[in-house]
Formats: structure tokens, sequence, C-alpha cells
């Protein structure tokens, strides 16, 4: 009986210790944090715990950026393509990139990702 | 026999815990620089460990503002504006630039062209005034264009009045080899973002493997799989889903082909490169976009110089054998050697 009892423990110590060293290697934690840049300046920096919107404006153009549920979104934009808003609600990287508008959405935190190759 | 798998099971776990709750033992401190910077039109994320002083962030922010205001092919001062109007140029980044161009031209049947300028114009992606140009349009432009017309000496380029060069295949990858010896040089690490262009510098702080995500293609939120990659090593992407137009229920990406002069279409989403030379990286991403995934993996069989990423319009990823054990996070299926 106290064998089985420390085979348990063992296994679920192995198993916890495994899961966090998968997630240090392979995971991704929503980020608290994301930074809103345009044209190469930090303008912006939002909680993802607090619900907002907010008008991002560059010399190319202009952004909203909403906060909702712990995720970030371009909701509208001034930008031709649109490919800023239809990159939907996140809360980690890769960033969201306006290239028209110089305007990007960064997250903070989100994981172990050193960089995204785009 | 029980006690043995005990043994083994503790320390398995001992060793785990030491993997997470000692991850900077034994590894020196290294204060993290960041900076951000906008310039060849993208945003520019430099993060370095080591630079104490902030010298060699100053140096390198100067290097990829020199060459933003040298390489640019829209800008009215730029030294690549003057050669495009004058014909004739000694700038010793241009210079180096298209001797490198021809080089990687050369060993990819032609597939990079810097002198589409004019053809891209047509189709109006530098302006964002994108449509299909009508086919005559497109023929009348051919006689300026292709690797031919560039006359190269070791200290000038000169071209044929018509004839336009663009080092926007390129001029990243360039910037991100000169950061890159100049960082070495100070004993700094780092990684780079140039753009959606990555460079990596030495180790981070830790020791561990850097980690890169791969944009995924149909849904440029998130990334289709991740890398773990050591070292100095260029990554650089080319694909159809960062810079294209719809027409008539069809996608035209960017990057132009330039037997037909029109934009590559095929299957192919997008190729990542992965090399020691960020320039060869930038040149053959755009090259083996242009090639297909068929020539491009017969490229690599010739070259064995770089390895490579493809993903499919059906979302199959294939990587060359040289990142099947670097591939952290995803699936694929592995190029016969």
């Amino acid at each position: 009986m106290k064998t089985r009892y420390w085979a348990l423990l063992l296994g679920a110590v192995f198993l916890v210790l495994a899961g966090l060293t998968a997630r240090q290697f392979f995971g991704v934690k929503p980020a608290a944090q994301a930074q809103v840049w345009a044209d190469g300046e930090l303008v912006r920096t939002l909680d993802l715990s607090e619900d907002g919107e907010y008008r991002i404006e560059s010399a190319e153009g202009w952004n909203i950026v909403t906060v909702s549920g712990g995720r970030a979104a371009v909701t509208a934009a001034s930008c031709p393509d649109g490919d800023c808003v239809r990159c939907g609600q996140k809360n980690a990287n890769p960033p969201i990139v306006c290239l028209p508008n110089r305007v990007s959405v960064q997250f903070s935190d989100s994981g172990d990702l050193d960089g995204v190759v785009r | 026999m029980k006690k043995r798998i005990f043994s083994l099971l503790l320390a398995l776990a001992l060793l785990l815990a030491g993997c997470n709750l000692l991850p900077d033992a034994g590894a020196r401190p290294r204060e993290l620089s960041e900076s951000s910077i906008w310039a060849m039109d993208t945003q520019m994320d430099l993060r370095l460990y080591g630079d104490t002083d902030g010298t060699v962030m100053t140096e390198l922010t100067a290097t990829l503002n020199r060459l933003d205001r040298t390489l640019s092919a829209t800008a009215a001062d730029s030294a690549l504006t003057a050669l495009n109007e004058s014909g004739w140029t000694d700038d010793k980044d241009i210079v180096y630039l298209a001797a490198n161009a021809r080089r990687i031209s050369e060993q990819t049947a032609g597939a990079l062209d810097i002198t589409l300028l004019p053809v891209s114009r047509l189709w109006g992606f530098p302006t964002d005034s994108c449509g299909v140009p009508a086919a005559g349009e497109l023929e009348a432009l051919r006689d300026n264009v292709g690797m031919d017309k560039l006359t190269l000496t070791d200290e000038s380029v000169s071209v044929p009045a018509g004839t336009k060069l663009d080092f926007g295949a390129l001029a990243k990858g360039y910037a991100a080899d000169l950061c890159r010896a100049r960082m070495e040089e100070a004993g700094v690490s780092g990684i780079l973002a140039l753009g959606g262009n990555i460079q990596t510098v030495g180790t981070k702080p830790d020791g561990s493997d850097w980690i890169i995500g791969v944009q995924d293609p149909n849904d440029t939120g998130r990334y289709i799989l991740t890398l773990r990659l050591s070292g100095a090593k260029a990554v650089v992407s080319s694909g159809d889903y960062q810079r294209y137009f719809m027409q008539d229920g069809v996608r035209y990406c960017h990057i132009l082909d330039p037997e037909t002069l029109a934009p590559v279409r095929g299957s192919l989403r997008s190729v990542t490169v992965v090399a020691e030379e960020g320039l060869l990286a930038d040149g053959l991403s755009t090259a083996l976009y242009v090639l297909g995934r068929e020539a491009g993996t017969e490229l690599w069989r010739q070259r064995g110089d770089f390895e490579a990423l493809w993903i499919e319009d059906d979302g199959s990823v294939w990587v060359t054998p040289g990142l099947k054990d670097r591939v952290a996070e995803g699936d694929f299926r592995v190029i016969e050697p």
C-alpha cells in the first residue's frame, strides 16, 4: 500500500513537471498587456483586463483598437486592404500589423516566442 | 525492480525540476535593451543583450536609417532614385547589393530579378492602386527588364534609360547582415525583427534556443509552427498573403515572375528560408517562391547552404531535413534528400 502511494505521488510529480517543461518549450500563454506602435513610436500600452476602445492616429491614417474579454483587435481602420481588421481578436503574438498605416499591436509576455517570421 | 522504477522517476523529476526551476543557473546576467524604429517601409524591433552603454543600439539604428535613405525606391532624394534617374551610381551599398543580386539571380535561373520596379508600378503595388494591366502595357516594359541590363564594375552600377532597380527583395537581409556583424564584433547577442525578417545573433542569456514562429498564410493572426534555432541565423519568408489584391476572385500577390511579368500563381502560399547570410536568405525566399516547391527543392539539393520550409494552399508544410529536428511545434512533412 505504501509502495503504491509513493508510486502515485512520484507519478503525479513527474506529470506536473513534464507538463511545465512542455509548456516551457511549446506553449503560448495569453498576454497581460498589448503595446500599440505608430510610425515606429510606442503610443499606448493597453491593459488587456480592461475593456476599451482606442483611436490610434499615424501619419498615414487611423486604426481603432478595441480591447474586450482579455483580447485586442483592430476593429476599424482607414487602410485600403483591411488586413489588420481581418486578424480578429488576439491575446498573443504574432502582432497585428497594419503596414499601410504603420501601426502595429504587439503582445508582451505572450509565451516563449522570440519572434515571428512573416 | 520497483525501486529502480522509483529511482528512474525520481531522477527524471529532478532533471525536469532543474530545467524549470533553475533556467538561469550558471548563466551570466546580460542586460536587455529594446528599441523599435520605422525604416524600409516597415517596423523594425531590435532586442539586444549585453549592450551595456547603448552604443551598439545607436549604431544599428543609424545603419538602418542610412539604408532606408539610400535604398528607398520612392524617396526623391535617395541614392537609388538617383541611380534610377541618371542610370549610374557608385554608392557602395548599391554596388554590393547589385553584385549579390546578380549572383543569386544566376544561381536561381533568373527567378530573382531586381529590375521589375516599372512592372510592379504598372500593377500598382507600390502605390496601393492595384489592378490587372493590359497585356500590351506589360509587354511594352519587357525591353527595360532583365538582369542583363545591369552593367557592374567593382565600384559602380549602371543601367540603360528606362531600367529601374528595386532592392526590396534584398535590402532587409543586407541590413540584417550589417547589424549582425556589428553585434558579433561587440560581443552583443540578440534578435532583430526587420519587418517580417528575423535575424538571431548569439545565444539567449539562459543559453536556450531562439523560438521563432512561422506565420500561417491562411490565418495571419497565428503561426503555423515554431522553429528552435541557435546561433546566428537569418529567417525570411516570402508569400502571397502580405501584399496582394483580389480581382474577379483571383488573388494577385506582389511577388512578380520575371518570365511572365505577372504575379506568381500556383499552389504555394509561402516559403521560409533559414540561412547563415541574411542577404542570401532574403533573396532566396523570393526566388524560391517564384520557382515553386518542386524546383525549389531541387535547388536546395544542389546547394545545401540553406534550409527551407514550404506552405502549400492545402495547409501542408514541407521542410528540408535540416529543419526536421528544429520544429518545436506543428505538423510537417520532410523533403527527400
